[in-house]
């Protein structure tokens, strides 16, 4: 009798296995890396991007706090922006600043919901580094190139 | 023997970290206070005390995160007590709830502490505890190398999910592959009074190097640590000095990750009054290896663990034989179909002694089911993100063994049946 009862439950478990379906992402247009005015490096190292990213840097190297805005782990420019330029899953990402922030070891990057999010707060935060797309881009935002 | 080097180590060691913490939390407190100091003058100048105090209060709020989940589980077995009566219909008895706050008041510094509520069988009932608590200093940075020391209450550095273990969204299923990650010893392994040095370094082509090495006294003030390392004895357990060490290599893409960890654990006997036993000594002393590799929509993941104990001093035959290895492994994949949905599928091992992977040799000397020596557990489960703060779980576990069940739960082990299965699901929340 109690064993039919757990049985059960696994064949729900298989059963959902065919519900999941996949779903792909939709790519967007051009992007650029953006901080605020304040941060003054002209370009960085692709290197230096994943270790400001992976949130193991706290400071520029003018001794300003460097400040990490990201868009939500589901959002599309997200996807991109990680995969191309840190050559990094979105998943991992996140496993990584949860290791950080659970472990009391580090802290998170700020999650904004909306590009329009993002882009006022790189020009209002000083110390401030994302990314947004070009048509966000204005002269209040600094570009960074990546060398 | 073991005694006399703890207590050259507590002199040599303990002594002096305690006083460089002192003298460490007396300079930074100063630091904090000049900094929040030279801010206020500099608006006593200009501003009125309304303004300079919304501007102190932005000034800390800039700087402090705070991060929460909380996860409620359901969890039916076929025999067998898993956090609760869960052989007779199920049960909701598996609860956690957790608040951190990290705040960062100088560049290199940075403060973080969190509460855990556990509610899980009879050993965890839910009484908040602190669960970390410590100051982060870097004393060296630059783009490619970090070097710092952490003091107070750290997690333990060990495998690749001990120190986030209690949040459901780091985990790869509800239950952790508990041959390497107990949940009956859990206090042990979790976090311990210690100081830390820490170095990580980068390299764009060779990839990131990480190593922590700690030293400071476990927590074994729980009876499910007591009883499952000494369970015929009156006496309580008390800490002594351990050491514990990760080295953690990761390609630059994460695509492989690679760790080793070892423990050094000394855990002192103290006597009841009248007790037949003598002052003891148990050394837990287990290495662990872990691998993984990463693509996007696969992920593998392996632990080894080779687990040394021994006791002595306890002036009884019984344990004072006691010395010999357990092994532990498990091996893991999981697939995401896409964002919302992952599957897994996990293999793990364990053998509480490697000489006696049957428990023959134990049921024959101690009377107790040989089925309570090892275990070997078939998982299957499925993950929903419903939205990246709400997620779901479902996972099915075919179970031959006992060997991890926590005898708080199932207080006579004759009465455990050896083959049984486990069903759950759980839900959970961050914020």
């Amino acid at each position: 009798m109690r064993k039919r009862n757990t049985r059960s439950y696994f064949c729900i478990l298989l059963m959902s296995f065919f519900f999941a379906a996949t779903k792909e992402v939709t790519a967007e247009g051009n992007y650029r890396i953006v901080a605020h005015p304040s941060v003054n490096e002209s370009s960085i190292s692709k290197n230096y991007l994943r270790a400001i990213f992976s949130m193991r840097l706290r400071t520029w190297q003018n001794g300003l706090i460097i400040k990490v805005f990201v868009l939500p782990d589901d959002h599309s420019l997200h996807h991109k922006f990680s995969k191309e330029q840190l050559n990094l899953f979105p998943y991992q990402l996140r496993q990584s600043w949860d290791r950080l922030v659970f472990s009391g070891t580090g802290q998170a990057p700020t999650t904004v919901s909306s590009s329009e999010e993002m882009q006022n707060r790189i020009k209002n935060t000083p110390g401030a580094i994302g990314y947004l797309e070009t048509t966000y881009i204005n002269g209040e935002i600094h570009v960074l190139q990546i060398k | 023997m073991y005694s006399r080097l703890n207590s050259v180590l507590h002199v040599a060691f303990l002594a002096p970290c305690r006083s460089i913490a002192m003298v460490l939390t007396f300079c930074l407190l100063t630091n904090i206070g000049t900094a929040l100091a030279e801010r206020s003058i500099g608006h006593l100048k200009t501003e009125n005390t309304e303004t300079q105090q919304q501007s102190t209060l932005k000034w800390i709020l800039d700087r402090l995160q705070f991060q929460g989940f909380a996860s409620q589980a359901f969890i039916a077995t076929s025999d067998n007590d898993v956090f609760g009566n869960t052989d007779e219909g199920g049960s909701f008895g598996f609860t956690e709830l957790g608040l951190n706050a990290l705040f960062r008041p100088l560049p290199k510094l940075q403060l973080s502490a969190q509460m855990l509520s556990r509610r899980a069988g009879k050993d965890n009932t839910g009484m908040p505890r602190l669960d970390f608590a410590f100051l982060d200093y870097r004393l060296y940075s630059n783009e490619t190398n970090q070097f710092g020391i952490r003091l107070g209450r750290i997690k333990n550095p060990f495998g690749f999910y001990n120190e986030t273990r209690d949040v459901a969204f780091t985990r790869p299923s509800i239950l952790l592959p508990q041959s390497i990650y107990f949940d009956r010893t859990r206090n042990l392994g979790l976090s311990s009074d210690s100081v830390q040095l820490y170095g990580e370094t980068s390299h764009a082509k060779w990839g990131d190097f990480t190593v922590q090495f700690q030293i400071g006294s476990p927590n074994v003030d729980d009876s499910d640590t007591r009883i499952s390392l000494v369970p015929t004895a009156p006496g309580r357990l008390s800490p002594d000095i351990s050491i514990i060490g990760r080295g953690l290599y990761e390609t630059p893409n994460k695509r492989f990750r690679f760790a080793v960890s070892g423990i050094w654990v000394n855990i002192d006997y103290d006597p009841a009054r009248m007790d037949r036993f003598g002052s003891g000594d148990i050394e837990f002393s287990p290495i662990f290896i872990s691998a993984q590799y990463n693509t996007e929509r696969f992920t593998f993941t392996s632990e080894y663990a080779l687990r040394k104990f021994r006791y002595s001093g306890f002036n009884n035959p019984q344990y004072d034989s006691l010395d010999f290895f357990g092994e532990s492994f498990y091996f893991q994949g999981e697939y995401r179909f896409n964002q919302k949905w992952e599957a897994l599928l996990r293999y793990d091992l364990l053998f509480t002694d490697r000489d006696d992977r049957s428990g023959k040799k134990f049921a024959a000397l101690t009377g107790a089911p040989a089925h309570s020596r090892f275990a070997r557990d078939f998982t299957v489960g499925l993950r929903w993100n419903i939205t990246p703060q709400i997620m779901a779980r479902f996972e099915y576990h075919r179970i031959n063994g006992t060997g991890w069940l926590a005898p708080l739960d199932n207080p006579v082990s004759s009465e455990t049946t050896k083959d049984w299965n486990l069903f759950a699901a759980q839900l959970s929340f961050r914020f």
